[in-house]
């Protein structure tokens, strides 16, 4: 396969009852300048909506802004839902607050990475370009 | 996981098909022109009548995403098949771009009937991409009977959507319409039809009244109507004057869709010849040429178009 020549998608989502959107925005506004298409879609979005949204807009990765507590239920629906769509290949990564302990087990969900905070910008897109899908 | 392919949504079926086949054509290549014949080819055969294309343009913050929002509720209600195609800029310096046009528009997660696509404008560095024409297609392709594009909306002149839509509206907000800048027409000039958004707020009466009596020193004036996407007063009349219109431009559209499309791609290679001219050298050294009395300035842009 040839090296990848067009931008990497990616669609910035907060799920749930949260509308602590600083953290997003701020990510939103670092990978479009590290080079990313980067596409926001408001607070408070369903998890249907945001496996919609993933869908229409053929993105490379779902990234999840969530300080809500709901990470536990929220992020394994979105992997589940973009399996069930037929785009196991698109990246799901989360960000916010994620305690420890919850890690492993979203990991086993299927969530590729989690950023908490004092993750770069620069990390993060770092490991996006070396994780998405090669097309 | 699934490794791509080069025939990556070359059903346009499903959602799904359809969204790939809009990245293949953004990457472009032969994959690309086959997907553009396989639309065509299902446009010939299957549709007995060509959707409306609806080109919304108008300066940033007069409130364009959200009217399209509105209007796209309002059409999808009455049983269209509707599709968004929201243009936003691509970042020079980076090449990325922050799309957040689906922000002012609702999701509705399970409805084949609504298709909503953000598109960067990548290398154009104008209002439109140079794949907007060729994604129209495919959304028409995919059985799409009402198509919006949205585009970035800077600046006056917005050849690329005149040349793509059947039809193009003008949102301006409530402070728009200066006496000056209608008659310095541009962007009014090539509007079909005219709203001022935004008309819960003060000043919207007086903005259409500037419009008016700016457009009607020149002749085939647009009609300019008043409406407001929060409270969603005149939002009907603004899609029933659409259609209208659309009635009576009828015929043609997929005709122009093409021709849009092939003036964007000759476009998309004039520039790419003109980076590479600028990347290796020969830009410089033609301009010198021309300086040193060696070459007429046609000589060089001859040259130049050559590759």
């Amino acid at each position: 396969m040839a090296e990848r020549t067009a931008p990497i998608r990616v669609l910035i989502a907060k799920p749930g009852l949260d509308g602590h959107d600083r953290g997003a925005k701020v990510l939103a506004r670092g990978l479009r300048d590290e080079g990313f298409e980067v596409i926001y879609t408001g607070i408070r979005r369903t998890t249907e909506a945001i496996i919609a949204a993933a869908i229409e807009e053929d993105v490379d990765v779902v990234g999840c802004s969530i300080l809500s507590g709901a990470h536990a239920t929220l992020l394994p629906k979105v992997v589940a839902g973009l399996r069930d769509a037929g785009a196991a290949d698109v990246l799901v990564v989360a960000g916010g607050i994620i305690p420890e302990e919850d890690r492993a087990g979203l990991e086993a969900a299927g969530i590729a990475a989690i950023f908490g905070p004092g993750s770069t910008i620069a990390e993060i897109a770092t490991y996006l370009r070396a994780h998405v899908r090669t097309n | 996981m699934s490794e791509p392919t080069d025939q990556q949504g070359a059903g346009l079926r499903t959602t799904r098909e359809l969204a790939q086949a809009i990245s293949s054509v953004e990457r472009g290549g032969p994959a690309a022109d086959a997907l553009i014949q396989t639309a065509l080819t299902r446009l010939a055969s299957e549709r007995s009548q060509n959707a409306v294309v609806i080109g919304v343009t108008g300066p940033p913050g007069a409130g364009k995403s959200t009217l399209v929002g509105a209007l796209a509720e309002r059409a999808r209600t009455a049983g269209r098949r509707v599709a968004i195609l929201a243009v936003d800029p691509s970042s020079v310096q980076s090449g990325g771009a922050l799309l957040g046009d689906r922000v002012r528009v609702e999701e509705r997660p399970g409805d084949e009937g609504r298709f909503v696509r953000s598109i960067a404008t990548r290398g154009s560095g104008r209002s439109l991409s140079y794949t907007a024409a060729a994604a129209s297609l495919l959304v028409e392709a995919a059985g799409f009977d009402l198509v919006f594009i949205e585009t970035v909306g800077a600046g006056q002149a917005d050849l690329g959507i005149v040349r793509l839509a059947d039809l193009v509206l003008l949102v301006e907000g409530p402070e728009g319409g200066d006496e000056v800048q209608a008659m310095k027409a541009g962007l009014l000039e090539s509007a079909h039809l005219v709203v001022v958004n935004k008309s819960d707020r003060p000043g919207a009466d007086r903005a259409v009244e500037r419009l008016r009596s700016g457009l009607a020193l020149g002749h085939d004036a647009p009609e300019v109507l008043l409406a407001s996407a929060v409270d969603g007063s005149g939002v009907a009349e603004l899609l029933a004057a659409l259609e209208g219109l659309a009635v009576t431009r009828s015929g043609g559209g997929l005709q122009r869709r093409i021709a849009a499309h092939l003036a964007a791609a000759v476009e998309a290679r004039a520039a790419q010849l003109l980076r590479d001219a600028e990347s290796d050298g020969r830009l410089a050294a033609l301009a010198q040429s021309i300086a040193a009395g060696e070459r007429p300035l046609s000589g060089a842009v001859d040259e130049l178009l050559k590759g």
